[in-house]
């Protein structure tokens, strides 16, 4: 198939229902008798629970069920099975689910939380990583060494998580040689929130044995086994349907409400609505962690990276969740980019006594590329180099090992970085938009990659030419489903996208799938979804064949007909040759599935990791200008500039918008989003009056150039778009202020007030006493691993 | 008007564009039981233009002050307040009346914008309207016995330019962390005469900066130096520390805000 | 007491208490569900609706004060279900994303574009200041929005 074929700037087909408010997302829909479900939540942690008394509840006229964890026993979690549905006992974090109830109405249901008696005794906190990982910190899990562990390899430790380590060289070496300087940076980042507008919300019933879960998710089967788990019940007796998601950004990609709504819906033989309200999604969002860093560098007067050592201290929150997880990307994200020598890292999940925290687009990648660029404009400020000419001189390209030994295939970030270049040197800078504001222009690179795993997918041929896909796929804005799969599938059967109809994900319909995120979505439901049409290709050929007593090999599918090679108009329709294989052979179908192939990195270099080697990285280079207004510390953004790796652009202009809207969200983490925690570890900004998203008045076009032929496994050399273009954003804006105020950017985001107490040299450097100065004495003692 | 001050005198509260009283489940504040509207009142929503001052009802809206005030002489700043404050759907019901008595609201643009015009604020109590220099309603409004309705404001005409400067954390769309607003009677040599400036947001309440007055009255207006005074002067705010912005930042930004404001007031002159 | 209401041309009478919110009887009762609470306090716009043709939120604005107003919901711009040209534009330029902001983000401008039929770029930003978006990045909305204007300027 000529891959041209499935690239085009086709519609998206669900924006009429969106833009005239017809679409019913999960928040909008309700089913007859269908109950209100409220959860209460805890008000201060951590906190021991003497009592829990819902009997008043229970009584309340218009209650139909309430639930406590006694009705929950299961643990569920990331690598360790850490986190019950309630808190039993122990109360770890603010906002953390006590009771649930459902009633007739949400004011019953209300009224019916606050008839619950509670008592507590307070515990002492571990609220910042500096506190937990005291000596004598009190534990947030008391009991973790009972814990099942779902995935083995990781330290494990008090309040230690989960610790992730690579060494690859002779590090030591390196950092001892006479002619490297030693660079060190440390870096304090704070929590984002994804914002997603439309908040977590299901609606569960129980008939016939089986639950049947309606829920605004991006994980239909994560969501299927973790309410299995948690009400130890078989994961075949539950049912996941998603309605269309009103955002997700990695929010969704995690069980969230289901299990309380399916627990309800049990108890009371009624279908339960459950939705958070504003102020419990940003209590208990799961946000992107906030963290803390070290990385140090030695590096040879002409630029050469010998050695990098660093640690990164992640917070979990109370429950590891996809922290753990996440202590894995840090090798291929702070130590990814560039060539280097020699490489020591330890990444550790450390539980606290917060809300827990998640994944969000491109999760620590966004942080860590932040981190490792300004550390690499510290380094050429060092050893006085361009910082341009020492990235050019140092990124990954074709035959260079990765951090844990993995070879690169292909030049990508050296040709983008030339053409970037290009792109500046062929218009005028916008420095004189400063005016008398300070000046600050940055250039920086980053890797992500694709998060692969297995997806499933059927397509029926229908006799009247259209084609319907079955998966688990879910469309949460990103267009993916309404527009590289139905492109993909149409090119592969000579369709046109209109006929191919997607249906919704449903558990009991299709097959398993990691689920809509990591930027997974075109790859790995596309590489199903073509698989499947390819074998219904296949059929209908053959069919075709027959009738137009021509070999299949002659036979070419576009614009609906099967024609015969070279000659237009001939042969017949694809409707007339799906009714001909119907009559001859029953419905035509095909299925079709994707996962993972292996990648090699060095043995033995990489321990406590999920993932050792990148299959299908992604590699981008962003540049912007910025203007810092010296008296206020507010920073203009005054152009942007994007070169992305995308490997074929099937739908240019769909990317372009998830570029536009990634740089976006982009610029909120590196500029305005802030979440800071109290004294008693809860969340201060509650609401939109204080966690501010970049409004229109606050963003600026970007101006976006796609970088194609770079390798991929995708499907027609597609790889995923949506994720990465959030990556460097807080990097490159962070080392445009840095170099506009002349001052060590080490913390976003970069509010006025953080940006001006730096411009007036009010802020302190960021010290991190609980990061040992010997990148040993940070790690777990463990035994030698055989390999 | 008689009925509604008596509906509050019996403790009922008012109720105007609602837009500060329905967020009072955010705040962790219980509605009260019971609401008399305002808005429906003529009186409160008049805007007339006498010779000596300007008369704005207290349930006028943000969006209709800005359309009936724009381009009037006397009152540039209060404009500029009104139209750069909240979103354009707020501001097409958010009142200048529950913009004044939303009490704990520290970052009012309109506050500083009518003590720098040297308004006066009326009240209708039992007895009777009464009028109070709108500082002192400020100051007073959360200790006035119960019983009382803000029904008009009254802006002097007497040849006052001024201007607004407001600093939200974005470019729009929130509340400003600090405000400054100025007023100087016009002259003919570009001298301060009667200089009266009010910041908002900072502390808070909203309030003049008397000894910045003093140092820029008979002095030419030059926004730079009356930058640099107000930077000498900042002391003289205990700034307010918030989620969004510590007490130093606000006042650290005051003299920018200064200069700022009296560019707007030289453009006038 | 009952509140009397027009809501796109049609009235309905309610019981329901007078400071309940607007977007709540839209959405539970009157099945309205274009109009979305998603903050609850005046900062996102997902909950627009034009009173008297002015964009209002309708999640702060208590039925009482909505009684003897026209009401009109994203669900009235493209009655019968035929799209504005508006949306007709915002369609063709495939701008949007995960869509929970555009019906407020129509209403908004569909009032501000009736009186400012030829806007800039800044102005149509400035009218979106209360119209949060979390996906698009609202550059190619406005996009869509100054072409549709200048559309409608040449096509007279
Ligand atoms: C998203 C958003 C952003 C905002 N941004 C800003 C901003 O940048 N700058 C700014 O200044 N404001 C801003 N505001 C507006 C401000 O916070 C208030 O919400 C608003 O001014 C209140 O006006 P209202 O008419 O809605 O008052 P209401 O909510 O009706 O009432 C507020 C209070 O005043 C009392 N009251 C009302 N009228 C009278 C009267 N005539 N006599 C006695 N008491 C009365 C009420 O009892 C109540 O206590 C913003 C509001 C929102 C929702
Ligand atoms: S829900 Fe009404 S403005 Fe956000
Ligand atoms: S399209 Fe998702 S919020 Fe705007």
């Amino acid at each position: 198939m000529d891959a041209s074929a499935a690239v085009m700037n086709y519609p998206r087909r669900d924006a009429r229902d969106k833009l005239s408010g017809r679409t019913r997302y999960t928040v909008d829909r309700s089913r007859p008798g269908m109950l209100h479900g409220a959860i209460l939540r805890a008000q201060a942690a951590p906190a021991r629970i003497v009592r829990l008394d819902v009997s008043a509840a229970e009584a309340t006229p218009g209650v139909r069920a309430v639930i406590t964890g006694r009705d929950a026993p299961g643990l569920h979690g990331i690598g360790v099975a850490d986190q019950p549905l309630f808190a039993i006992d122990l109360i770890r974090h603010q906002a953390e689910p006590l009771a649930a109830v459902a009633a007739d109405t949400m004011e019953i249901a209300k009224a019916a939380l606050a008839a619950i008696r509670i008592e507590t005794e307070p515990l002492p906190a571990a609220v910042t990583m500096e506190q937990a990982l005291r000596p004598d910190a009190p534990l947030v899990h008391p009991d973790w060494t009972s814990y099942e562990v779902l995935f083995e390899g990781g330290g494990r430790s008090g309040n230690i998580a989960w610790e992730a380590t690579v060494v690859r060289g002779d590090a030591e070496a390196a950092f001892s040689r006479p002619d490297v300087a030693i660079v060190e940076s440390n870096f304090r980042i704070g929590r984002q929130n994804h914002l997603a507008f439309e908040p977590r919300a299901v609606i569960a019933s129980y008939e016939d044995g089986r639950y049947h879960i309606e829920t605004s998710t991006q994980v239909p089967w994560t969501v299927r086994n973790v309410t299995a788990r948690v009400l130890q019940i078989p994961a075949s007796s539950v049912r996941v349907t998603v309605p269309p998601v009103g955002g997700g950004f990695g929010l969704k990609f995690d069980c969230a409400l289901e299990p309380f709504a399916a627990l309800l819906a049990r108890k009371s033989g009624r279908p339960v609505k459950l939705v958070n309200s504003r102020q419990e999604e940003m209590l208990t969002c799961l946000c992107r962690e906030n963290a803390e860093l070290r990385i140090r560098s030695a590096v040879t007067g002409d630029g050469e990276i010998v050695g990098r050592e660093a640690v990164v201290l992640m917070d979990c929150g109370a429950y590891g969740g996809e922290q753990i997880f996440l202590t894995t990307m840090t090798a291929h994200t702070l130590l990814g980019n560039y060539r280097l020598g020699s490489v020591k890292l330890v990444s550790r999940a450390i539980y606290t006594h917060t809300a827990p925290n998640g994944a969000f687009r491109a999760c620590n990648g966004v942080y860590n590329t932040f981190a490792l660029e300004r550390h690499t404009d510290e380094i050429a400020a060092r050893i006085g180099m361009d910082p341009l000419a020492f990235r050019r001189r140092n990124v990954l390209g074709a035959g260079d090992l990765g951090a844990t030994g993995q070879v690169f295939e292909g030049d990508a970030l050296g040709p983008m970085l030339d053409r970037m270049a290009a792109v500046k040197a062929s218009r005028p800078s916008r420095k004189a938009q400063a005016g008398r504001r300070l000046y600050g222009q940055a250039t920086t690179v980053g890797t992500w990659f694709v998060f692969v795993g297995p997806s499933a997918a059927t397509i029926n041929l229908h006799s009247d030419g259209s084609a319907s896909v079955i998966t688990s796929g879910v469309e949460i804005g990103s267009g993916t489903m309404v527009q590289a799969v139905p492109q993909i599938v149409a090119a592969e059967l000579g369709l046109r996208p209109e006929d191919v109809i997607v249906r919704a994900a449903d558990t009991d319909a299709a097959g398993y799938d990691v689920g809509v995120g990591g930027g997974r979505t075109t790859v790995s439901l596309g590489a199903a979804s073509r698989a499947a049409a390819i074998e219904v290709r296949r059929k209908l050929l053959a069919v075709a064949s027959q009738m137009l007593q021509t070999p299949a090999e002659k036979l070419e599918l576009r614009d609906g007909r099967i024609e015969i090679a070279g000659i237009r108009g001939s042969g017949t329709t694809i409707a007339k040759v799906a009714q001909r294989a119907q009559e001859l052979l029953g419905p035509l179908s095909g299925v079709g599935a994707f996962t993972n192939s292996p990648v090699v990195s060095q043995p033995g270099c990489a321990r406590g990791h999920f993932i050792e080697a990148l299959e299908i990285p992604i590699f981008a280079v962003h540049d912007c200008e910025v203007a810092v207004e010296p008296e206020t510390g507010h920073v203009e953004v005054l152009s942007y500039t994007v070169v992305q790796d995308v490997g074929r652009a099937l739908n240019p202009r769909a990317i372009a918008s998830q570029i536009q809207g990634g740089v976006a969200q982009g610029l909120g983490y590196a500029l305005h989003e802030e979440i800071t925690l109290d004294e008693q570890g809860r969340i201060r900004q509650t609401n939109l009056e204080t966690y501010r998203v970049p409004l229109a008045t606050d963003v600026v076009p970007v101006e976006i150039h796609l970088h194609e032929g770079a390798p991929s496994r995708g499907p027609l050399g597609a790889k995923g778009a949506g994720e990465v273009p959030i990556l460097n954003v807080a990097a490159t804006v962070g080392c445009a202020v840095a170099r506009a105020i002349d001052r060590r950017v080490e913390q976003i985001p970069l509010t006025p007030p953080r940006v001006l107490a730096m411009i007036l040299d009010k802020a302190p450097a960021v010290r991190l006493p609980h990061i040992a100065e010997r990148w040993e004495d940070n790690v777990l003692p463990r035994p030698a691993r055989k390999s | 008007m008689a009925e509604a001050v008596a509906a509050v005198e019996e403790g009922a509260t008012p109720l105007a564009g609602a837009t500060w009283i329905l967020r009072s489940p955010i705040r962790d504040e219980k509605l009260a039981g019971s609401y008399v509207a305002v808005s429906g009142l003529a009186e409160l929503r008049a805007i007339e233009t006498g010779d000596r001052e300007i008369a704005i009802g207290a349930a006028v809206t943000h969006a209709s002050l800005c359309a009936a005030l724009n381009g009037s002489a006397d009152c540039a700043a209060l404009v500029q307040a009104a139209g750069a404050a909240a979103n354009p759907a707020i501001r097409n019901v958010a009142t200048i009346g529950g913009n004044l008595c939303a009490f704990s609201f520290a970052a009012s643009d309109l506050a500083p914008a009518l003590i720098a015009l040297d308004a006066q604020a009326e009240i209708y109590g039992v007895s009777g309207p009464e009028r109070k220099p709108i500082e002192t309603f400020l100051a007073a409004r959360a200790h006035l016995a119960r019983g009382w309705l803000l029904t008009r404001l009254l802006v002097p005409r007497n040849g006052r330019i001024s201007a607004h400067a407001r600093l939200p954390l974005r470019k729009a769309g929130d509340y400003p962390v600090a405000i400054v607003s100025v007023s100087a009677k016009r002259s003919s040599d570009r001298t301060l005469r009667s200089v009266r400036i009010a910041v908002g947001s900072v502390e808070p309440v909203a309030r003049r900066w008397p000894a910045l007055e003093r140092a820029l009255e008979g002095r030419s207006l030059d926004p730079e130096e009356a930058a640099e005074a107000a930077r000498e002067r900042v002391g003289d705010f205990q700034g307010r520390d918030g989620v969004e912005a510590p007490g130093w930042y606000r006042m650290q930004v005051l003299p920018k805000l200064v200069r700022a404001a009296m560019c707007g007031v030289l453009a006038q002159a | 007491m009952s509140i009397s209401l027009t809501i796109n041309g049609e009235t309905h009478a309610t019981n329901r208490d007078p400071l309940t919110p607007l977007v709540d009887v839209l959405r539970d009762d009157l099945a309205l569900t274009g109009a979305k609470a998603v903050c609850r306090e005046g900062f996102c716009g997902a909950c627009t609706v034009l009173m008297d043709g002015q964009p209002v939120v309708s999640c702060l604005l208590p039925i009482a004060s909505a009684a003897g107003r026209d009401i009109r919901t994203v669900e009235a711009l493209s009655d019968g279900g035929e799209l504005s040209p508006l949306q007709k534009a915002l369609e063709q330029h495939d701008v949007v994303q995960c869509g929970m902001c555009f019906p407020g983000m129509t209403v908004a401008l569909t009032s501000f574009l009736a009186s400012n039929p030829n806007p800039t770029r800044e102005q149509v930003k400035q009218s979106l200041v209360g119209n949060i978006c979390r996906c698009t990045g609202y550059e190619r909305i406005i996009d869509a929005v100054l072409a549709h204007a200048q559309a409608m300027q040449g096509g007279g």
